[in-house]
């Protein structure tokens, strides 16, 4: 356990701890380009050199491992100078076109600069020397080499974490830029990582290109409801629009967050939400389709079913529980079994749904029928009629059709409707309310509405709580919470 | 039927007359008050060198602001009719009727003309002749004090309250001296009938003067004038309003209501007007005109069918009523307001102890003449 | 110290304190006025706005509407930044930005409205243009609509360039500048 004394603070920290890890777990932030926490150490940037007593010349501080007795000065007039210098050494041929520029406001080199430079470039604009601009690189980034500091964290995302190495630096010292390697393309399912961890405006998200200014958007914390592993994520909102997921780095799930699993929120402005109920194929409002539903739930009596589904939330898995109830009928089903695991050995994971462990709490509480026997009873005709969320009933697909049952589905998107649906009603996406889920590992993740559901569209617990009314019940619902009354 | 006729002859063929008065005076006076609110926004334009409301159109046509009454009156009717949530219901709604009633039933006494032949009836041209005329006048009047003190009390607002008490205290010290000039008319003419009054000043004094009311009370006029805006409430005494201090006893009201309120001080510039005409300037009398023709005071003569003789003194009433319509419009952008104490003041120490003097110089003088 | 200026005011003569001659030459004035500008209506100083507008001096040196420049193709300067949408205090810039295919400045504004009814004419947007793409020397005021809409503008309301524009550099974008060149 060496002890290093940092800005006159004396420290002890864990053997081969660097200085810069020991100086942020100090509370002492050292500018860094090229250093990621989860990516392999370069030293490339320069920009977190440190002045180390009796060292000849300054340290860079993610390079430079803690020893006994080591004096570590990270605000001394050298330091300054040299950030200052490291900072117009970087600059020198940077294009300054930040207006068009999606990086702004989010810019390393613009920050830094504001904190640790603020001195005027000794090189005119005409002597800069051009390097190409925008590029399309693979599906979903876009590449401009002018901006490019060459920090290389792009190249060592590529080589390390995705091991699919489709990066490299080309040519040498002055002339070295990044490329795709020969015979490759930038596809892989992690790419848009490499716009996050981007410190400059090299690499931007061709999704996001262009739609919004970094500093107009507002962040919520979500779970990316794309598979079983539950990634946290945020939410980048502004005026009722979400612009993109980030991953929110955690030690217990993700530090980075899958392309796919970005896109899930593109469901939102899809032009395909459903605001209005959907009786077989025509649109109608939702009081009547809610009027029509019930009228068929009472009529098939005790022959209806309620199935749950993994891709609601616990919440609204206990609603649905609770219809059962009002509904009283024996066919109730909240049994989802997926194999689960990281299918890639990086997040994404076998279990296609996000929260078959959220229902299988739901039946531990509510009990219910298993899978099969839900199947079963479904092929022998004793369930005449479904309840159901449109990609929970997608399971049942085959069974639904050989048996003629009723189906009513609830959906956010006309995409999601199963073929041969009786009724269809709208809910509202777990990016306009709150939910809880649970993901592979049994962790709790709480969803935050980041955006106002379109006009006319409700929580799934709502729909449910008019559902039961209209055929003359009462699920006693105020919010999701009411929901887990009675349950753990 | 044709018995039922015969039998109600009379009581039958005058309903149908007053009828046909009361629409015809009544709807004249309406139309009347709803181009002054139009008049009021234009003589205070000119009188301060601006242009005034003249962008009201139909259809592009402006006619320098001729429709915005109407456009003011569907303003009025698509205004939300605010109660205040503690206001007393009964009395709020009942105040503006308080305010508008007595006013326009006042207009029942006044002549407008001296009489007309209509399929050999005689038709006068007043809406009901009662013998005490000028007390009805008064009385009613004294009813509207109701309308503003009702108003500003059911509203239950401080500055309505205060209005309408400026207003109470106003409006029957004022009444007291407004009566009291009016004491002189009655003395001079030996009437209290508005028609018989008029006529009276038919007469011709010194064999040329005509014996106007102005001509023989003069002091009595200037009181009544200023006495008649008090009570009208207007600027200079417009401190039941005072825009700049208090609002007013209709601060709570809106739409119709408020419409109501507005109406009534319209409709009461046009009683004043019509007033002042009556007692002080001969009604509908033309000087010379009577009967027959014109007879001037040299002996030449103009003989003029009777339709025209009519025609023209009615004619000469409602210019005499333009006339100080627009008169008053004129004080009212003119003077500045009063404070309260001076208001009180100018009632009680100057205007009261004028109108008793008026009286006992009238009364001297009548005695020295040997008229009573 | 609050100073005490004592006003010895003549005091009122009679005829002062009886009123009515004073109130009589009140209303003369007031009559005069009335009488005056109603058989000579032409002499009334208002101005009808905004059917007529007094021209601006010749050196009237101030902000009026926006305009949005041009370069010497026809393409606008702006490049949607959104500096002058963040500067403006008065949330009255609206701003859609789109990509050029082959245009090397590869930024432009798809939508840009400015909606007048909000404006403050504050010129924060002008200040905060990194292009010199937007300005407020039209000489035009704004106002006297009838309806919000009327005082919405939209980027082809807001294109115009000043007689003597455009000037040869596209502006003080070094891409813009490299496209033109290009297009030579």
């Amino acid at each position: 356990m060496p002890k290093i004394t940092l800005d006159g603070k004396t420290l002890e920290v864990p053997a081969g701890t660097t200085v810069l890890e020991a100086a942020q777990a100090a509370g002492v932030y050292i500018p860094r380009y090229c250093y990621h926490p989860a990516l392999s150490v370069s030293g490339n940037c320069r920009m977190c050199l440190v002045e180390v007593e009796k060292s000849p010349k300054l340290l860079t501080a993610c390079s430079t491992q803690c020893a006994e007795g080591m004096v570590v000065s990270t605000a001394s007039d050298k330091v300054k100078a040299a950030r200052r210098d490291v900072l117009e050494f970087l600059l020198i041929n940077h294009p300054l076109d930040c207006p068009i520029c999606d990086q702004a406001g989010e810019c390393g080199l613009q920050d830094y600069y504001m904190e640790y430079s603020r001195a005027q470039s000794r090189f005119s604009q005409e002597d800069k020397v051009l390097r190409q601009k925008r590029r399309a690189l693979g599906p979903h980034l876009m590449l401009d080499n002018e901006r490019c500091i060459l920090c290389t964290r792009c190249v060592r995302f590529c080589s390390e974490v995705t091991k699919t190495a489709e990066l490299e630096v080309m040519e040498r010292a002055d002339h070295s830029f990044i490329d795709l390697k020969a015979g490759k393309s930038l596809d892989n399912d992690y790419s848009l990582n490499i716009a996050d961890l981007c410190p400059v405006g090299a690499w931007t998200s061709r999704d996001f290109r262009f739609k919004a200014r970094v500093w107009f958007l507002k962040k919520a914390p979500t779970v990316c409801l794309g598979c079983a592993t539950g990634c946290l994520a945020e939410a980048h909102h502004n005026e009722g629009e979400v612009f993109r997921l980030m991953p929110r780095p955690n030690a217990e799930t993700n530090t980075w967050l899958c392309d796919r699993g970005r896109m899930t929120y593109k469901a939102l402005r899809a032009g395909d939400r459903l605001t209005k109920g959907f009786i077989k194929n025509g649109l109608i409002d939702l009081e009547p389709a809610l009027r029509e539903a019930a009228t068929r739930i009472d009529e098939a009596k005790g022959a209806a079913a309620v199935l749950g589904s993994p891709w609601l939330s616990v919440e609204d898995n206990a609603a649905l529980a609770l219809l059962a109830a009002a509904m009283k009928t024996e066919h109730f089903c909240f049994d989802f079994k997926f194999e689960t695991g990281i299918k890639d050995g990086i997040l994404i994971n076998k279990d296609p749904s996000p929260n078959a462990a959220g229902a299988a709490l739901v039946k531990a509480g509510k009990g219910g029928l298993g899978m099969e026997e839900f199947r079963a009873r479904l092929n022998s005709g004793a369930i005449k009629l479904v309840v159901a969320e449109a990609r929970a009933a997608a399971l049942l697909k085959e069974e639904l059709k050989a048996s003629g049952a009723r189906l009513i589905a609830f959906a956010t998107n006309r995409a999601d409707i199963p073929a041969g649906a009786y009724a269809t009603l709208p809910y509202a996406s777990y990016f306009e309310v709150p939910g809880t889920f649970i993901n592979y590992q049994g962790l709790k993740r709480a969803v935050e509405p980041a955006v106002a559901a379109p006009e006319g569209v409700k929580p799934l617990w709502e729909v449910l709580n008019k559902l039961a009314a209209y055929s003359g019940a009462s699920l006693r619902l105020d919010s999701a919470a009411d929901a887990m009354k009675g349950m753990a | 039927m044709i018995e039922f006729y015969e039998a109600n002859k009379d009581i039958l063929l005058f309903s149908g007359a007053a009828a046909v008065k009361v629409l015809l005076f009544l709807g004249g006076v309406m139309s009347f008050t709803a181009l002054l609110t139009l008049a009021e926004r234009k003589v205070s334009a000119l009188m301060q060198d601006r242009v005034g409301p003249n962008r009201a159109s139909v259809f592009g046509l402006a006619l320098n602001g001729l429709f915005h009454p109407i456009a003011d009156a569907i303003k009025m009717i698509l205004k939300e009719d605010f109660v205040p949530g503690k206001a007393e219901r009964l009395l709020f709604t009942l105040a503006p009727f308080f305010a508008l009633v007595p006013v326009l039933a006042l207009f029942a006494f006044i002549p407008f003309g001296d009489y007309v032949m209509v399929f050999g009836y005689q038709l006068d041209l007043q809406i009901a002749e009662v013998p005490l005329a000028l007390f009805y006048v008064l009385a009613l009047s004294g009813l509207a004090i109701y309308g503003v003190f009702l108003g500003g009390w059911a509203s239950k607002n401080n500055f309505a309250l205060l209005g309408a008490l400026r207003g109470a205290a106003q409006m029957i010290s004022y009444e007291v001296v407004l009566g009291l000039t009016l004491v002189g008319l009655m003395m001079i003419y030996g009437t209290a009938g508005l028609q018989d009054l008029v006529r009276a000043q038919g007469a011709l004094l010194f064999g040329f003067v005509p014996a106007w009311g102005v001509v023989v009370q003069p002091v009595a006029f200037i009181l009544f004038l200023v006495a008649a805006i008090a009570e009208n409430k207007r600027t200079p005494f417009d401190l039941v309003e005072g825009e700049s201090e208090i609002i007013g006893y209709f601060m709570e009201y809106s739409s119709m209501r408020f419409a109501a309120f507005m109406f009534s001080e319209f409709v009461e510039i046009i009683l004043v007007a019509m007033l002042a005409a009556t007692l002080f300037f001969g009604g509908w009398q033309v000087p010379y005109l009577y009967e027959t023709g014109f007879i001037l005071p040299g002996g030449k003569a103009l003989a003029l069918n009777h339709y025209l003789v009519a025609l023209l003194q009615v004619g000469a009433f409602s210019v005499k009523t333009i006339f100080f319509s627009w008169f008053l419009l004129v004080v009212r952008w003119t003077l500045p307001r009063f404070r309260f104490d001076q208001l009180m003041g100018l009632c009680w120490k100057a205007l009261l102890p004028l109108a008793l003097l008026n009286i006992l110089v009238t009364g001297a003088v009548l005695l020295a003449l040997g008229k009573i | 110290m609050i100073s005490v200026k004592k006003v010895n005011n003549r005091p009122l003569n009679l005829l002062e304190r009886i009123y009515l001659p004073e109130i009589a030459r009140g209303l003369a004035v007031t009559m005069r006025h009335f009488f005056v500008n109603l058989f000579n209506p032409k002499g009334i100083p208002t101005v009808q706005y905004p059917e007529q507008t007094r021209p601006l001096p010749g050196n009237a040196n101030l902000r009026t509407r926006h305009r949005l420049k041009l370069r010497a193709d026809g393409s606008p300067k702006c490049v949607a930044c959104f500096m002058c949408q963040t500067a403006c205090p008065a949330y009255c810039i609206h701003i859609e930005a789109a990509e050029y295919a082959e245009n090397s400045v590869e930024k432009y504004p798809a939508v840009f409205d400015i909606d007048l009814a909000r404006c403050v004419m504050c010129g924060m947007c002008v200040e905060a243009c990194p292009e010199d793409a937007i300005a407020m020397d039209t000489r035009e005021i704004p106002g006297g609509a009838l309806t919000r809409a009327e005082m919405l503008m939209n980027k082809e309301g807001l294109l115009r360039n000043l007689p003597g524009e455009p000037s040869t550099l596209g502006a003080s974008n070094r891409l813009a500048n490299d496209y033109l060149e290009g297009k030579k």
